[in-house]
């Protein structure tokens, strides 16, 4: 009996032990779920959920990684109360954010908590000044229109550019680096436009479009907003090119005919790249999602690989997994192998990524010129 | 020119927010049952349009009818087991208000399960404008929202004014234990008044469906004009909701003449300020006193 119940005894603290060791991990993630802009948090979540799958099939870390997402319908203040569960309830060290606003709100919370906050989606070019504790995977907004504005001078000859921005951080952003760019590269600023994030009716602004009469015309918007935005304005007889961002790149634009020509930036993804990471990535996200991954939905995986990536590193040296230790970590390693591409992180948190021009075809996107930088 | 365009622009779109007001504002007004999911049935009306329409390759005479039946399933069916229950139970106007939210919100999440969370748009040729007149460009859903808003009102209004039914819906709205006592159930004229209000939706949602397009959270934005031409317009009143969501519409975009396009949606609620300071009751609205 004794014999018995001791041997039980420690077969109870061994596995106690081994369990403590194998200590499972939770990040968090900041995605609008409900409201005009959840689209985006279904690609988002795809790619995000692929990374943890991988990580976990893997065996990357000793113990088991888990998402915990909270909704910010794309809405700083939403985002705040989200951000604070995240930080306070999941006690996380290590999370997910999207969107300009809500980046921008959530900011001050991960930086005081020491959190390390990893955007795939925003990009306002002030989400590379926010914090040592705010990364980012994704080009920003001035980045892209770097590429984009002398592409459409130079080599589309469209100098009479005009903007239809909505009415928040990324909007505005994309508006003052317009308004620096475009007499940079010879041309002018003939109209510029701001919406409420709730507008739906644009037949008014395409009627003062039409007056203003534009060679190009720059949507700064995104999610719904901007497909019934490209559909009314065609609707309406605006015929001029229209020319975008990454927002392009979701499903309802690529497939509104109206949206056929339209042109916008992304980061360059090199799929042919010898990289067993690259393939395994595209193999399995087009066996479960039966289509090409956009962007996003790329950059969220490399923002949970990062943390894989990290995480494993410290615990290779029995250091503890925080947002202090993950910050010195990822200055401490100088590249990682991302999807697509071999990747540095500059000082200021972001990355540095071609970008390629993209024009929408039928219902898809293809790749007509890439601007290194 | 331009100003001619945004007030045609302005007339299209206040069609449309006078039918979705109509509905709102007799449901409010009969039953005084705030129906905050009038939105909701909006959204159902719209989705039901885009799969038989866009999806389903039907006729559109088809898809407007089963648009419509789905409508009136809805909101039939949210009166006679939402609404009445909490009734029943003596509920205050707030629990209705949240279970009606609440409505909203399952229905924002069930037609984003079933259609995603995208923008979805029935493809026609009436949305695509034509240059009438040199910088004029209209497309024949103006005319056709006009005509379409101009034969619901007629509707309702004769079925209101020269019906029995008309009539004792009018006198529910003053008085249900009278109607009691003449004899008529309140419930079912109660059920009649959803039947009538969710149709009134129909049109409207069909017609954004085309021309704008449609997201499962288009449904709040429903219920803010609704509220704002039903308030402008007098609480009550069909013809001041339908006047008023006209005001509205004209005004949101006739304002772009003078003030950039993201002050537009402030004139809607400027308009709706300047009313409830100095005219609370509304333009047909009956005189408040204490």
């Amino acid at each position: 009996m004794f014999k018995k119940v001791l041997t039980s005894g420690l077969v109870t603290l061994a596995f106690l032990g081994s369990a403590a060791h194998a200590e499972d991990q939770t990040i968090g993630a900041l995605f609008p779920l409900s409201g005009p802009n959840a689209e985006y948090g279904d690609i988002f979540g795809s790619g995000a959920g692929m990374a943890v799958k991988h990580i976990n099939e893997d065996g990357m870390l000793s113990g088991t990684l888990s998402l915990m997402t909270e909704d910010t319908q794309a809405l700083p203040a939403q985002g705040v109360s989200a951000m604070s569960k995240l930080v306070s309830v999941g006690d996380v060290p290590y999370t997910l954010t999207s969107f300009t606003g809500v980046s921008k709100a959530i900011a001050p919370i991960g930086d005081e908590r020491g959190v390390v906050m990893v955007n795939g989606g925003g990009v306002g070019p002030d989400l590379a000044t926010l914090s040592e504790y705010f990364w980012n995977v994704i080009p920003l907004a001035d980045r892209e229109m770097r590429a984009l504005v002398p592409y459409l001078a130079n080599e589309r000859e469209l100098k009479r550019f005009a903007i239809v921005y909505v009415d928040d951080p990324l909007g505005e952003s994309i508006l003052d680096v317009l308004e620096e760019l475009v007499p940079e590269t010879g041309g002018q600023l003939v109209g510029s436009h701001s919406v409420a994030t709730t507008t739906q009716q644009f037949s008014g602004i395409a009627a003062t479009l039409r007056s203003q009469n534009p060679d190009v015309i720059i949507v700064a918007s995104y999610g719904a907003q901007q497909a019934q935005l490209v559909k009314q304005l065609r609707d309406n007889g605006v015929d001029q090119q229209i020319a975008s961002y990454t927002a392009f790149s979701i499903p309802s634009m690529l497939n509104l005919p109206e949206a056929d020509g339209a042109l916008f930036t992304s980061q360059a993804i090199d799929r042919e790249s010898a990289n067993d990471v690259t393939e395994r990535f595209f193999n399995d996200y087009e066996a479960e999602y039966g289509k090409t991954p956009s962007a996003y939905v790329i950059n969220y995986y490399n923002a949970v690989r990062l943390f894989g990536l990290l995480a494993a590193e410290l615990e290779k040296e029995g250091l503890e997994i925080t947002g202090p230790n993950l910050l010195q970590k990822r200055k401490d390693m100088v590249e990682f192998e991302f999807v697509g591409a071999q990747v540095t992180f500059n000082e200021d948190g972001t990355v540095t990524a071609p970008i390629e021009i993209r024009e929408i075809t039928e219902g898809r996107s293809n790749a007509i010129a890439v601007v290194a930088e | 020119m331009l100003l001619l365009q945004l007030t045609l622009n302005g007339v299209q779109t206040g069609m449309l927010y006078a039918l979705i007001a109509a509905g709102f504002s007799l449901i409010f007004g009969m039953t005084k049952i705030f129906h905050a999911a009038h939105g909701a049935t909006f959204v159902i009306a719209s989705y039901a349009f885009y799969h038989l329409y866009e999806l389903s390759g039907l006729h559109w005479t088809i898809a407007t009818i089963g648009a419509g039946v789905a409508a009136v399933i809805f909101g039939a069916g949210l009166y006679l087991l939402l609404y009445r229950p909490i009734q029943r139970s003596e509920a205050s106007f707030f629990t209705v208000f949240i279970a009606a939210f609440g409505a909203v919100v399952v229905v924002q999440n069930v037609v984003s399960i079933i259609y995603g969370r995208g923008f979805v748009v029935a493809q026609t040729t009436l949305s695509s404008a034509s240059e009438i007149l040199p910088g004029l460009y209209l497309s024949p859903l103006v005319w056709i929202s006009v005509l379409v808003a101009v034969l619901f009102f007629a509707a309702i209004s004769l079925f209101l004014n020269k019906t029995n039914m008309g009539i004792s819906i009018r006198a529910l709205a003053d008085n249900p234990e009278l109607v009691r006592t003449f004899g008529m159930n309140p419930n079912r004229l109660s059920l009649y008044v959803f039947i009538i209000g969710s149709i009134l939706a129909v049109p409207a949602g069909i017609i954004t469906t085309i021309s704008v397009g449609v997201s499962p959270a288009v449904g709040h934005h429903v219920v803010m004009i609704s509220l704002a031409a039903t308030i402008v317009g007098g609480i009550g009143s069909l013809t001041g909701a339908a006047i008023a969501g006209v005001i509205l519409g004209v005004a949101e975009n006739v304002a772009l003449y003078w003030v950039g396009s993201q002050w537009t949606e402030a004139v809607t609620f400027a308009i709706l300020l300047l009313f409830i300071i100095l005219r609370p009751s509304g333009i047909f609205g009956r005189a408040i006193t204490n």
